[in-house]
């Protein structure tokens, strides 16, 4: 018992980053349906970018945040104007089609980039409660994860107050309902896409911080982005609420499949699920016909 | 037909060569770029001409390999092993590839990547070891067989490819790819037609994995199943044509040549220029090099005309 306790903690741990890892991913998609799979190399990016501003300027990685997360909302607005902007205007599946090969090149620049300018080698940020533990009830719970759970609480809760009590979130609500009637209304669809999209990416800059927290290499990104969409199809397509259901489920089904299969199948069991949802409920677990 | 003549020389020459330029160096980038081109040609069937973008080939690939490798190493001759890879290729379409087009559209390419991710890790987790060719085997081994091998199934490829465009299913295909509910509409079976598009492609695969597993002299097992596998044939379709008969074949002269270039100084570069071209290709040229250069012939007939 003391043992699955353990072992389900960890699960409950790596779902709220699973979570995180998804939010960016799944905010872009349900917007603009954009399939943004560059989303785990852009956290990629941010823990490395975290590492070197806790290298260089000696932050504590969690205040790293502050850095970190407007830089990427800048290079989200790069990438949005350079790349993405031409593909607003096509038909549903030729933008889904087209945004997943314009990011899987860049997925793959991102990548391979990375390891060319700082090897492949593993790399984590150290701090003075690395490796710390919390006792509670015979279960051994790190600061760090403790920390990944509450950021992944706050940020979703965060995004979502901002998305159903603010102007601009009702617009981006709006235009992810139906871009042309948003349109007609008056909303600058063009402008509304280009924030949400610089906003999920800034996104990538919290679960980046949790990574360098953690081992991270350029790798990672295909893993990360992979997990992102696990979570995405899971959650059921755009649903930020079912997001962190979505990572949670993950975590638990990874965690108990350690029981059940051994941990060097451990991913296999979330695949698995994934072609499942896919196959017989692609509109998700808990989302709606669309 | 000065275009066959130029097709039968080009083929004279490409059997030729070897006799002549008596050079390892040439005739391992040749093997190389015949092994590419079959592969981008397989992911071409499927994502260039029906449009069913599969992110996961390295899965079929992979098995063609395996059981080549399997085979040839237990005594079967190359030439039996070969087809027996390709067509458990197919088998593994049958059983998890057919279901995979229950996924429509974008749900198709990553449900494929899924798909090879999860192959990936059961072979690593499986047969963590390297596989070696045993002596038998090892006399076999002369990189003319496997130049003529890769060379026959490049080429037949092509050819496959070439009639597949020509003849009603390509015709199909592309419809499907182009509109796939107006293709439903007009009366075409698109879930018939995508399983016969896919079951082309996985067969072609496997015997690019077979040539593979013959070509390599030792790997891990789990090398053909690596995700690049299945990203560099995209890659190599799209940047040299994706949905054309002679795309697929150019861009992997393009891949080799540049990977070769570059092998020496700086690892991975040519995946990273491959990454520029392709975003570049998928925004302005979506026919890749071979649709530029319809543009440059068409400016100069109107420029002609005139």
């Amino acid at each position: 018992m003391g043992t699955f306790l353990q072992i389900m903690s960890y699960g409950i741990i790596n779902g709220a980053l699973y979570g995180l890892v998804a939010l960016g991913l799944s905010l872009v998609f349900g917007v603009m349906n954009y399939l943004n799979v560059a989303h785990g190399a852009l956290i990629m990016l941010a823990s490395y970018m975290v590492f070197w501003v806790c290298y260089y300027l000696k932050f504590d990685p969690f205040v790293a945040m502050i850095l970190v997360a407007p830089t990427f909302f800048v290079i989200g607005w790069v990438l949005f104007q350079g790349l993405f902007q031409r593909l607003l205007r096509l038909p549903e599946t030729e933008k889904i089609k087209n945004s997943l090969l314009i990011s899987f090149g860049i997925l793959l620049i991102f990548s391979n980039g990375a390891t060319m300018l700082w090897t492949a080698d593993e790399r984590a940020v150290n701090t003075s409660y690395t490796g710390k533990v919390l006792e509670l009830l015979g279960v051994r719970i790190p600061y760090i994860g403790l920390a990944s759970i509450v950021l992944a609480f706050i940020v979703i809760v965060a995004i979502h107050l901002f998305l159903t009590r603010t102007y601009f979130g009702k617009a981006i609500r709006a235009v992810s309902q139906d871009q042309e009637a948003a349109e007609w209304m008056g909303v600058n669809t063009n402008r509304v896409c280009l924030v949400s999209f610089a906003i999920g990416v800034a996104l990538a800059a919290f679960p980046g911080v949790v990574i360098a927290l953690q081992t991270f290499n350029p790798i990672v990104s295909f893993d990360l982005t992979n997990k992102a969409l696990i979570v995405l199809v899971l959650a059921g397509v755009g649903s930020l609420k079912g997001v962190l259901f979505g990572g949670l489920l993950l975590g638990a089904v990874e965690a108990a499949s350690v029981f059940a299969v051994g941990t060097a199948y451990r991913e296999v069991v979330g695949l698995v699920l994934f072609v499942l949802v896919l196959m017989f409920r692609p509109q998700g677990l808990g989302g709606r016909k669309r | 037909m000065k275009r066959m003549l130029g097709i039968v020389g080009l083929l004279l020459l490409l059997i030729l060569i070897p006799f002549v330029l008596r050079n390892e160096y040439l005739l391992n980038l040749m093997i190389l770029i015949c092994l590419y081109s079959t592969l981008a040609h397989s992911w071409n069937v499927l994502g260039g001409y029906c449009g069913q973008i599969s992110l996961g080939h390295a899965t079929f690939f992979g098995v063609g390999a395996l059981v080549f490798r399997y085979l040839w190493l237990s005594g079967v001759s190359y030439y039996l092993a070969l087809p027996a890879g390709a067509l458990s290729a197919l088998i593994l379409a049958s059983i998890i590839g057919f279901p995979s087009f229950k996924m429509k559209g974008h749900y198709f390419s990553i449900g494929t990547l899924a798909l090879a991710m999860i192959l990936l890790i059961t072979v690593q987790n499986l047969l963590p070891g390297v596989s070696f060719i045993t002596q038998a085997c090892l006399d076999q081994y002369s990189l003319f067989t496997i130049y003529f091998l890769a060379l026959g199934v490049g080429v037949a490829t092509v050819f496959a490819v070439y009639a597949l465009s020509r003849s009603k299913l390509g015709i199909a295909m592309v419809a499907i790819r182009d509109d796939e509910d107006a293709a439903e509409a007009i009366g075409i079976n698109t879930f018939k037609y995508k399983v016969v598009s896919m079951s082309i492609s996985t067969l072609i695969a496997g015997f690019a994995g077979g040539i593979f597993a013959f070509y390599c002299g030792t790997y891990y097992y789990y090398v053909p199943f690596e995700l690049g596998w299945s990203f560099d044939p995209l890659l190599i379709a799209f940047i040299g044509g994706a949905g054309t008969v002679i795309g697929p074949v150019i861009g992997a002269v393009v891949f080799v040549l540049l990977k070769e270039l570059f092998a020496t100084h700086l690892g991975q570069v040519n995946v990273l220029i491959f990454g520029i071209v392709f975003i570049i290709t998928v925004l302005f040229l979506p026919k890749g090099i071979v649709g530029m250069a319809g543009l440059f012939r068409k400016t100069r007939e109107t420029r002609e005309t005139k």
